[in-house]
This record gives structure tokens, C-alpha cells and sequence, in this order.
């Protein structure tokens, strides 16, 4: 219980904080539909902790919902380190395009 | 004909000016393009008489065979030599790389390391590196050749108008020949020597150049 009330604190903390950077357009529209989606999420999955555990267990898994999390939040990191990497990949391009333009400019 | 010679060098300054006295009788016009080196390469390169640019950042081999046969093209040349800095191919070997190009028998000349003359090779790169080149070229791009890395080739114009060079690092070498294939140029080979100063790419090397081609197909 302790855990949960933890857990909400810190979550409406960023909720809090995401609205203030809304107001303050530091972020446009877009990211903060998805950092409210994403928030809205984990408070969601933070009240229905035992809900989740039972569907866990009913769909066959060994571990709590919370390892399922972790499991889930990896497999999200390595799809943004490989967005990431194409990103730069296509940055690096552009530069080497310009770098050359400029060369041939000379 | 117009023959060009395009010469990527990095930090070659020990190098270069030997390099340069070595090709030049034997082509029109040398471009040297300068990756961005820390040492006197361009200087050393502009002392000699020949075109040489410099890239404001460093951007790899792949990237500087670009600037440099851009610039050829631009240059009006009908055949353009890709050719390295570090004094490890032969000049002399030039003359026979060119002679298919010019009797329109060919496209493409690529320098082949495996077909007679002698190369200083490593028994590493001759035994194991090479082969799984060879392998992978005929299994995912059915390029059989005998040697899948040679950095030394010779391009007529048409071709090389062709030719996307996309890859700034060492896939370059893996990309040119896929596309030469592709664009259905008549490509042969031709004997060459190479005289190693230092071991060149590793193991790590190849698998960079499978990452980056991997990661070239991904963002086209």
C-alpha cells in the first residue's frame, strides 16, 4: 500500500509538472499527448495492481505485473535506441551532404 | 581520353607526395581530397600541382570518393581511378586497370589481389576475412569475384554518372560493387599488387560495414 501511494506521488509529481510545461509551451501538443498518455497509463497500472496481476497469471505468465512492466519498458528503450540510431543515421547523411557541398563550393 | 585519378587521403602526409610523384605520368589530372586531416596532407598535395580540396569535417572514405568523383565528373573525365593514399597499391598496375576501359572491353576494372601477383597479404585476411567476403557477396548479392574488398578500381564516365555512392565509411567498397552490378556495367578484374604497411581493417572493421549497409537500407 505504502508502495502504491509511492508510486502515485511521484506519478502526479510528473503529471503536475507536464501541465506546467504545457502552459509554459515548452513542449507542443503532440509530446504532450503522449507523455499524458503515458503517465495516465502508469497511474492506471499503479491503481489496478492487483487486477493486473490476476489477468497476468490468467494469461499464463509466472511473474507479477510489475516484471511484465519491466519486461515491456526493455523492449520499449531498445526500439527507441533503434529509432535513435536511424535518426542519427540520417543525420549524418545530410551532414556529409552539406560537407561535400560545401567542398565543391570552394 | 581523359583520365582522372581521385585520391581520398587522412593524415597521409608521409605518404601523399610519394603517392602523387608515382601516378602522376600516368593519368591526365590527380584529385586528392583531403578528409579533413590534422597534418600537412593538403599542403603536401597542393605543393605537388595537383587539385586537391579539403572537407571542413572528417567524413570517411566512402564520403571522399564521392567529393572525389563528383569532382572528376565535373572535371570532364571519361575514365576516373579511385586510388589510395597510403602507398599500398601500385602505380604501375595503373596502365593495365585502365586498358579494358579504354579498349571499351569493360565498364568497371576492379584491382584484384587473388589473381596471380604477389600481395604481402595477411594470412588472416587471405584465409578467413576474405572468404566470408567472397561467401556473403555470392549469397546475398550473387557478386562472384575474386576479391569482394579491393579498393582500387578504375570507372568509365557512364558508369560512374551511375554510380550512389551512399555509405561515408568502408561500405562503400561492398556498395560500389552491388550497384556496378545492378546497373548492369561490364565489370572485370584485373591482377594487382598490394604491399601492406599495416594489418588495414579487422574482424570489428567487416562488421561495421555489415552494420552500416544494414542501417543504408533501413533510412533509403
Amino acid at each position: 500500500m505504502l508502495q502504491q501511494i509511492l508510486a502515485l506521488l511521484v506519478i502526479a509529481f510528473f503529471l503536475l509538472r507536464l501541465l506546467s510545461q504545457k502552459n509554459k509551451k515548452q513542449i507542443n501538443g503532440n509530446e504532450f499527448l503522449l507523455w499524458l498518455i503515458f503517465w495516465l497509463v502508469a497511474l492506471g497500472a499503479v491503481i489496478f495492481i492487483k487486477q493486473i496481476d490476476t489477468l497476468v497469471a490468467w494469461l499464463g505468465f509466472s511473474g507479477s505485473a510489475i516484471n511484465i512492466f519491466v519486461y515491456l519498458v526493455v523492449l520499449a528503450l531498445i526500439y527507441q535506441v533503434f529509432r535513435m540510431r536511424l535518426t542519427i543515421a540520417k543525420m549524418e547523411k545530410n551532414i556529409s551532404t552539406l560537407n561535400q557541398a560545401l567542398t565543391l563550393k570552394k | 581520353m581523359k583520365v582522372i585519378c581521385v585520391i581520398p587521403a587522412y593524415n597521409e602526409a608521409d605518404n601523399i607526395g610519394l603517392v602523387i610523384d608515382k601516378v602522376k605520368p600516368l593519368v591526365d589530372e590527380i584529385i586528392v581530397i583531403d578528409d579533413a586531416s590534422r597534418d600537412d596532407t593538403l599542403k603536401i598535395a597542393l605543393a605537388r600541382g595537383v587539385t586537391a580540396v579539403r572537407h571542413i569535417i572528417n567524413r570517411g572514405q566512402g564520403a571522399s570518393l564521392r567529393t572525389g568523383t563528383q569532382l572528376a565528373l565535373d572535371k570532364g573525365a571519361d575514365i576516373i581511378i579511385h586510388f589510395d593514399g597510403d602507398d599500398q597499391f601500385q602505380a604501375s598496375d595503373i596502365p593495365e586497370m585502365i586498358k579494358p576501359l579504354i579498349n571499351n572491353e569493360a565498364d568497371a576494372v576492379l584491382g584484384s589481389r587473388f589473381l596471380g601477383k604477389e600481395s604481402n597479404l595477411p594470412k588472416t585476411k587471405k584465409n578467413i576475412i576474405m572468404p566470408l567476403a567472397r561467401f556473403i557477396n555470392r549469397l546475398f548479392f550473387d557478386i562472384r569475384l575474386s576479391d569482394p574488398q579491393s579498393g582500387f578500381r578504375a570507372l568509365s564516365r557512364t558508369s560512374a554518372l551511375n554510380l550512389k555512392i551512399e555509405n561515408d565509411g568502408m561500405a562503400h567498397c561492398s556498395e560500389i560493387l552491388y550497384q556496378l552490378f545492378k546497373n548492369k556495367n561490364r565489370v572485370v578484374e584485373v591482377p594487382i599488387t598490394v604491399i601492406y604497411h599495416d594489418y588495414g581493417q579487422k574482424i570489428g572493421g567487416g562488421l561495421k560495414i555489415i552494420k552500416d549497409l544494414f542501417i543504408q537500407k533501413l533510412i533509403n
